[in-house]
């Protein structure tokens, strides 16, 4: 029923893909002039010229759709304006989405296939998590869809932050992001204190975030031991009560997807033992926008987890930025 | 039925009753050795009894004790709710579970929780169970008619259970809460982990209510097992009685399952097997029956403890894969009387 609309068996032909793509395409152009005769021979250091011209000014794609929350985001971060063709819906839930506001501008998507053929893209933006499918359809069609990696700590980020700004044109925007994000981690890292108080995240359902995760990456970079990760828990896991409590953490943190809603897995959280092992100091809440997606934005989670530790905790925590 | 003198019947009585008594203070006692970290329970108890206030202390009252005591009075709940319902409408195979008191439980205290109602008003989550309760039984029992045969009963609970499955995972569904999604299985199927003394507080008066309701029915139900006009003319009244069970358990069963979930088949199962012990009197049932559910809900929780999995299962997922088999077997006998 679908076919290719070009034969893929000859890549000179098609036109390159991606921008990596078309590097290799002006490559081959060049290789191929300097092999031929003399009278292009002649012409080569013109050729070459233009190449690398094109491949640099090589249009960036007009009309970009993101479906997935986190290519969203970092699209909406990147991208000029009149670049972004529509982002995912989940983009303007204020919970999960830290470019709610500025995603309001566009139209959205449900990841739908017929919704996306409509919109007519010259490049889908999806995540490792996006329905594949959908990916695979696209694909199919000839349409170009890059996946973003999910990133579970900060090399992760700058590398995503550098990829999609690569895929976009906006290297320099890229490049400023990473800039301002690293500057905003070293002025934390800057207030470091000798002592390194113990914490933990306990969420919903009795979940909390070890070892490669954001989390547990924030909680280092702001001057806590992540007692999750001591324990041995890889990624996001369940831990007992009971573990919990001997393991006696100084301060736990949460992180509600949906704060002021109720169900019997946020019941958890109100648990009288997690009040008494903290010794009343109450569970503080980070917003999940500045982790569900690896961004800048968790540089907003680690300054407010610094501004909880006990050495400047003057500072009221767990605020949000917009 | 009277085998023996009521002086010998009332010894025997006693004596179930002591030594159901005795096992389930051992349960009891024992629950709160097993946890998922070892810790020295005398110290904890000696810490907990002191001053001193120490990590396995909290543990101690705050997570296992907690755990226990809902176990307890959820199971003592069940038992004795389902002993009172097979007495009352004289069919073995009536119990919470079954004609929809535990399923509307489950949907008024779903209601009450997912609409955020119960997060300002604490009285709102055993309240929705009790209502939920009272409600779903009685549509049940219309459904059914009267004096409806076993059959009867069991199609009407069925299509009652399912409408309040059916509306409880639209509500999850509809629920503001993210984390609701995965929360229908333990509506359907009941836990009593990680729950706080506060969870026991919200449960207990309403069981409490209940039971003192039906403490008093032990010799209305005996004089029924004579037949309607019969227990007439022994001064039951009959209209009376059955609101008085039908309220008791929507206050006691909608209580327990607004905090554990729907837990299934102890509520059925315990009358059973308790039966022959006291001579097949719904009376001398009651107290038994309520013992009995308290000891197998706690075996069950204990037994989830200590089940070598890597995360603990669900203690009605237990309930259920032993008390299943169970139904099948008295649909098969009954079969079997029938033919």
């Amino acid at each position: 029923m679908f076919r290719y609309p070009i034969d893929q068996s000859s890549p000179l032909l098609l036109p390159p893909a991606s921008r990596s793509d078309r590097m290799v395409f002006q490559l081959d152009l060049l290789i191929l002039s300097y092999e031929c005769s003399a009278p292009v021979r002649f012409f080569y250091p013109l050729i070459c010229y233009l190449a690398i011209v094109s491949a640099w000014a090589g249009e960036p794609p007009s009309r970009v759709v993101s479906i997935n929350l986190c290519s969203d985001q970092l699209l909406l971060m990147l991208a000029k304006p009149e670049q972004i063709a529509s982002v995912s819906r989940l983009a303007l839930e204020p919970n999960s989405s830290f470019m709610a506001t500025s995603a309001a501008r566009y139209p959205v998507n449900d990841a739908k296939i017929e919704q996306l053929l409509g919109l007519d893209p010259d490049l889908v933006l999806a995540s490792e998590f996006s329905p594949q499918p959908v990916v695979r359809i696209l694909r199919h069609l000839g349409y170009r869809v890059e996946m973003l990696p999910v990133s579970s700590n900060l090399e992760d980020i700058r590398r995503n932050i550098r990829y999609t700004a690569a895929l976009l044109g906006a290297g320099a925007r890229g490049e400023a992001l990473i800039e301002e994000l690293d500057h905003r981690l070293q002025r934390v890292a800057a207030t470091a204190v000798e002592s390194q108080p113990s914490a933990l995240f306990y969420q919903a359902r009795g979940y909390t975030s070890g070892l490669e995760t954001l989390q547990h990456e924030a909680l280092i970079l702001a001057g806590w031991r992540n007692l999750s990760a001591e324990k041995g828990i890889r990624g996001y896991g369940a831990i007992d009560l009971e573990t919990l409590l001997l393991a006696k953490p100084q301060q736990l943190f949460s992180s509600a997807y949906a704060p002021g809603t109720d169900s019997l897995a946020q019941r958890q959280l109100h648990h009288p033992a997690l009040n008494w092992i903290t010794q009343g100091k109450p569970i503080i809440n980070i917003p999940y926008k500045y982790w569900i997606c690896g961004g800048p934005m968790i540089a907003d989670a680690v300054e407010a987890l610094a501004g909880a530790h006990p050495a400047h905790s003057q500072s009221a925590s767990g605020e949000e930025r917009e | 039925m009277r085998r023996s003198g009521a002086s010998g019947e009332t010894d025997h009585q006693a004596r179930l009753i002591a030594i159901m008594t005795a096992v389930l203070v051992c349960l009891f006692v024992l629950s709160h050795f097993i946890g998922s970290n070892p810790i020295p329970v005398l110290a904890a108890v000696m810490d907990a009894t002191g001053d001193t206030q120490s990590v396995i202390a909290v543990i101690l009252t705050e997570v296992r004790l907690p755990r226990a005591l809902i176990a307890l009075f959820a199971g003592a709940t069940l038992g004795l709710c389902g002993a009172a319902m097979q007495g009352l409408l004289r069919n073995p195979l009536a119990s919470p579970g079954l004609v929809g008191s535990s399923s509307g439980a489950a949907l008024g205290a779903a209601l009450a929780l997912y609409s955020g109602f119960a997060a300002s008003f604490w009285l709102a989550l055993p309240a929705g169970g009790i209502i939920g309760s009272l409600l779903a039984t009685l549509l049940v029992y219309t459904l059914a008619g009267g004096s409806a045969g076993t059959a009867t009963l069991i199609l009407a609970g069925v299509a009652v259970n399912s409408i309040a499955l059916a509306l409880i995972s639209l509500l999850i569904n509809l629920a503001p809460s993210p984390y609701a999604v995965r929360e229908i299985v333990l509506w359907m199927l009941g836990s009593i982990a990680n729950q706080s003394m506060k969870e026991f507080w919200f449960l207990l008066p309403g069981t409490l209510l209940g039971w003192a309701l039906l403490a008093g029915t032990g010799r209305s139900l005996d004089a029924l097992t004579l037949g309607e006009e019969t227990a007439y003319t022994l001064g039951v009244n009959l209209s009376r009685l059955r609101w008085r069970i039908f309220i008791a358990v929507a206050l006691a069963v909608g209580s327990a399952v607004s905090i554990t979930g729907a837990i299934g088949f102890i509520g059925l199962v315990t009358p059973h097997l308790l039966r022959p012990l006291v001579a097949f009197q719904p009376g001398r049932l009651l107290p038994a029956s309520a013992l009995g559910g308290a000891i197998l809900l706690l075996c069950a929780d204990i037994g989830v403890r200590l089940f070598p999995a890597g995360t603990e299962i669900k203690v009605g997922v237990l309930t259920s894969l032993v008390g299943a088999p169970f139904f099948l077997f008295l649909i098969l006998r009954s079969r079997r009387w029938q033919t």
